[in-house]
């Protein structure tokens, strides 16, 4: 019988989740955007955007435009992968049934 | 039962990645108010010119819409925030981009040094509107604006072959259909699309 793959627990949490997905369509995002989109609180979206970021999935430049100060998160190639890897594993694990 | 939970919560997952993505990637239908303003710029700059036969109508009309778009990009922004940039994104701004430069190059050219007439010049402006509308379409995979790019084509066809009158009713046609129809059901599927709200993760 064959080994059922592990989910990532860094991506399997439900904002980072989301937050990896939204990033994997863009180039980069703003913070402000990604809080939109998904609805978050600052304090939230701030805590999940530095565990990926500890995890090396994102990556965040800051600066500031008009003296405001300005997040720009992108997906690393490293969370490009583990996003990849994640999807496959959530495939196998529903045995196929999507996708 | 628990794990009929496991597997619907796993089925969850999988449905936020697929809505994220697409949410990450859509940015089109908040163009059709830009299709709308072009196309009642065009209107605007047809009729000055045809009032008093002034010369520096459609340049006056193009560069002032050029103008309040960015204005109404500016204000957009500063509501709801920069929309992050997108491959496909970056890639149709530059067909536009390039096709408003050509278009504004050429068609001055040929207004100033005397050397065309109403019918090629809008044979011109049709067939390179027609090129941006089809090079998007093809990107993004939408048949209606692909439509967009036939009936932009049609009359610069007419153009070339017709008389200047239906000459000027398809050019008239092409406007009304292409970005004032066109314009109204992009920004309808906005409001749409809007109202469906924010996906809460």
């Amino acid at each position: 019988m064959p080994e059922l793959p592990e989910l990532n627990p860094v991506v399997h949490g439900k904002l980072r989740l989301a937050l990896l997905s939204l990033l994997s369509g863009v180039e980069e995002a703003e913070f402000t955007w990604l809080r939109a989109k998904t609805g978050a609180t600052d304090g939230n979206l701030g805590a999940q955007l530095l565990k990926l970021e500890e995890a090396g999935y994102v990556a965040v430049e800051k600066k500031f435009v008009q003296r405001k100060p300005q997040s720009l998160y992108r997906m690393t190639e490293a969370g490009r992968a583990a996003l990849t890897e994640y999807v496959q594993a959530l495939k196998q694990l529903l045995g196929g049934a999507i996708g | 039962m628990a794990a009929g939970n496991e597997e619907q919560e796993l089925k969850d997952r999988l449905k936020l990645i697929e809505s994220m993505i697409a949410e990450g990637r859509c940015s089109t239908e908040h163009y059709g108010w830009t299709f709308l303003l072009w196309g009642v710029a065009y209107y605007v700059a047809i009729f000055w010119s045809s009032l008093c036969n002034y010369g520096l109508a459609w340049p006056i009309t193009m560069v002032s819409t050029c103008v309040l778009m960015g204005f109404i990009t500016w204000r957009k922004r500063g509501r709801r925030g920069n929309k992050p940039t997108t491959t496909i994104g970056r890639s149709i701004w530059s067909i536009w981009l390039a096709m408003g430069i050509s278009m504004f190059v050429l068609l001055d050219a040929m207004g100033f040094s005397g050397r065309a007439d109403w019918r090629i010049t809008a044979a011109v402006a049709a067939t390179l509107i027609g090129t941006a509308n089809a090079a998007s379409s093809i990107i993004l995979k939408w048949r209606a604006q692909f439509a967009c790019a036939v009936v932009w084509w049609a009359a610069a066809v007419v153009c070339c072959f017709g008389s200047e009158t239906q000459s000027t009713i398809a050019f008239l046609a092409a406007i009304f259909f292409c970005q004032i129809v066109f314009g109204l059901y992009l920004m309808i599927n906005e409001v749409r699309a809007r109202r469906k709200g924010a996906i809460h993760a």
